[in-house]
């Protein structure tokens, strides 16, 4: 190709040029970054809760009232919950992943108070909870009634058993997390707990934390005046016992007020609305900017055509076939928008080293840039390819014609 | 060569029909240096786009080295154009952005010669110009005689047949155009077969023959013995 004279041309011709370049370069590394943090944004969210989101809903009973006796009613709720058909299980616990609310305390192997901690977030269950959340017990064994007590709002004991989280286990045994078992762990700085069973993964209530599968699950009751079921049903069976449930359990005891029935796929969605409306905008941003970037090299090509229609002309008298005007005005623009994903890669580059210092953000994937590359590469070439087939079909009688 | 029998161009327009060529019948034969004359709108540069492949027209047979041309695909009238025909114009249509070797360089490489081939003739055609030594030159840091020699040599670079020229010296001042019609009869000379439209008698003149268009016909031909309509010369 003639890709000597086209690029000579172009150089005594620039300023348009090197303004869609520039243009192409910006929207680059724009649409490299936006890519990236969408990808971020994903992984993050793509995170199982290791809990069965489908089938899961939860809600909170709030007893009040003199004769309210807070133990009984757990009891029997619980008996009721799991008797009713379609219910796979049920427990009380304090709180769920992605919900944005629960406890916390830390956790160390050696005992005193100038031993390091690390934080774990706490789950209360009985010995139904495995089977509630859904959880894979990797070693040791599950809790047994007997070892479930009850918990007053006051209490800053714990029981002797702890159930941990893989990673959990791995935080505080880096060598590796079987080690954990039937160790002992300090909480509270001293107080011992044995660790009597490793899950496999289960994610803290707040998905924004670092170590958010760092999770201890103890047996106990909670007595706090308000507490929360968690219920587990049989596939395709949640929506239907939503309303069956709270229903029955307004029946069962008038002292008391049944709300926040909440499903865990719209707590995962509540959870992830910033990260989702995040990914919509840069998706929209990401578009647009494209749309623009090959509105410009419309404009431009077609400025261009319309300014040498006398010169198409004359190339078409002096031999050149239509294609051959295609490919020049093809060729034209491959060359700008070379220049234009050049300069764009070592700007989205850049970019993205200053957003990793400014913002923690992950680098971006390296293949990013030359796919980003070649993607604008091609949405320069389908822009162009109009104003160039209006190019290849100006008639060689312009050449004299037009004076 | 050239040989044009009852070729009739019209163009339309939403209002009107020209008939910018009726019955327009000629032959040029090889080494001929014609020069066209004839009232403004009378049908040259329609007779010159047609006989050059630049336009197509409605009806008639037009054989070029004997080969009929009427019916070829776009393509092929390019090659034709590319391989066959040289053109001049008034206004000279060198492309401003290139410069002067690269101007020159243009129909060769839609030839598809190799750069050694091409670096040879443009050397060789800017030579013949007299311009040598202009090559790196933009048109614009040209005068206007200077120009129209390289366009020139542009048109001559492929080693054309013929030469097509509509008012080559229209838009240059005596002297340039005096000394750009002694180069183009030179050319004649070395045996390229030059048509030329012109509305100055004095180039007419010294052309090897002479024809009268208007109204889309021949009038007057300096070398025929019939002529469809005697009548005095303008
Ligand atoms: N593209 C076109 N569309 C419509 N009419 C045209 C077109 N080109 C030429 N004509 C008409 O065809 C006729 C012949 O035009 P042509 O250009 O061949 O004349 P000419 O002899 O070259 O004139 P001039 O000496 O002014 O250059 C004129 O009436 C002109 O107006
Ligand atoms: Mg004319």
């Amino acid at each position: 190709m003639e890709i000597g004279p086209i690029w000579r041309a172009l150089t005594r011709n620039k300023t348009g040029a090197i303004l869609i370049a520039l243009q192409i370069a910006v929207t680059l590394a724009i649409i490299v970054n936006a890519v990236a943090i969408i990808q971020e944004r994903s992984r993050l969210m793509a995170r199982p809760s290791g809990v069965d989101e489908p089938n899961i809903f939860y809600l909170s009973s709030i007893g009040f009232g003199d004769d309210f006796n807070e133990r009984v009613t757990i009891q029997e709720d619980l008996d009721a919950i799991r008797n009713t058909p379609g219910v796979v299980n049920a427990i009380q616990s304090n709180s769920v992943p992605l919900r944005g609310g629960g406890w916390s305390m830390g956790l160390q192997t050696e005992p005193g108070s100038e031993s390091e901690s690390s934080g774990v977030a706490v789950y209360f269950i009985d010995e139904h909870g495995l089977d509630t959340y859904g959880l894979e017990l990797v070693a040791g064994e599950n809790f047994t009634a007997a070892d479930v007590n009850w918990r007053e709002p006051q209490a800053v004991e714990w029981p002797d058993k702890v159930l941990l989280t893989q990673a959990m286990a791995e935080t505080l045994y880096p060598d590796g997390f079987m080690e954990a078992l039937g160790n002992t762990v300090y909480i509270n700085g001293n107080e011992p707990m044995t660790v009597t069973g490793i899950i496999k993964q289960m994610q803290a209530p707040w998905n924004g934390w670092n170590g958010v599968e760092r999770v201890m699950l103890v047996p106990q009751h909670t007595l706090f005046g308000s507490t929360r079921y968690i219920v587990r049903t049989e596939p395709g069976q949640r929506d239907r016992l939503m309303p069956e449930i709270e229903d029955m359990l307004a029946e069962r005891s008038r002292d008391r007020i049944i709300r926040g029935m909440t499903t865990m796929e719209e707590t995962r969605e509540r959870s992830y609305q910033g990260d989702s409306g995040m990914v919509g905008i840069l998706i929209f941003v990401v578009s647009l900017l494209t749309a623009i970037t090959a509105l410009g090299i419309v404009g431009l090509a077609s400025f261009s055509v319309s300014r040498r229609t006398r010169q198409i002309g004359t190339r078409r008298a002096l031999g050149a076939t239509k294609p051959a005007i295609l490919r020049y005005f093809m060729t034209e623009n491959f060359l700008i928008s070379i220049i234009g994903v050049l300069v764009g890669a070592a700007l989205a580059i850049g970019l993205n080293m200053w957003m990793v210092q400014a913002f923690s953000l992950t680098p971006l994937g390296w293949y990013l840039v030359p796919v980003a590359m070649v993607l604008l590469l091609i949405v320069g070439q389908i822009a162009v390819l109009g104003p160039a087939r209006r190019a290849a079909s100006v008639p060689p009688a312009v050449a004299t014609r037009t004076v | 060569m050239l040989s044009m029998q009852n070729v009739a161009k019209i163009y339309r327009t939403d209002t009107v029909e020209t008939h910018a060529l009726r019955a327009f019948s000629m032959e040029v034969a090889e080494g001929e240096f014609v020069a066209v004359t004839g009232p403004s709108g009378s049908g040259k540069t329609t007779f010159l786009n047609i006989a050059g492949l630049l336009e197509t027209f409605e009806s008639g047979v037009y054989k070029l080295d004997g080969s009929d041309v009427s019916s070829l695909s776009d393509a092929k009238r390019s090659n034709v154009r590319n391989e066959k025909i040289g053109f001049i114009f008034q206004s000279f249509n060198l492309i401003p952005d290139l410069n002067v070797f690269d101007n020159v360089d243009v129909p060769l490489r839609y030839r598809g010669f190799k750069s050694a081939e091409r670096k040879r003739r443009i050397e060789s055609v800017l030579e013949t110009v007299g311009l040598a030594s202009r090559t790196k030159h933009l048109p614009s840091q040209l005068s206007g005689g200077q120009q129209q020699r390289v366009a020139i040599a542009r048109a001559l670079a492929g080693e054309p047949r013929f030469l097509l020229a509509d008012e080559p010296t229209g838009n240059l001042d005596t002297q340039m155009a005096a000394s750009v019609m002694a180069l183009l009869t030179e050319i004649n000379q070395r045996g390229t077969t030059i048509i030329m439209v012109t509305h100055d008698p004095s180039l007419a003149e010294q052309a090897t023959r002479n024809i009268y268009i208007r109204d889309g016909q021949v009038s007057e031909d300096s070398s025929a013995e019939t002529l469809s309509a005697p009548e005095a010369a303008a």
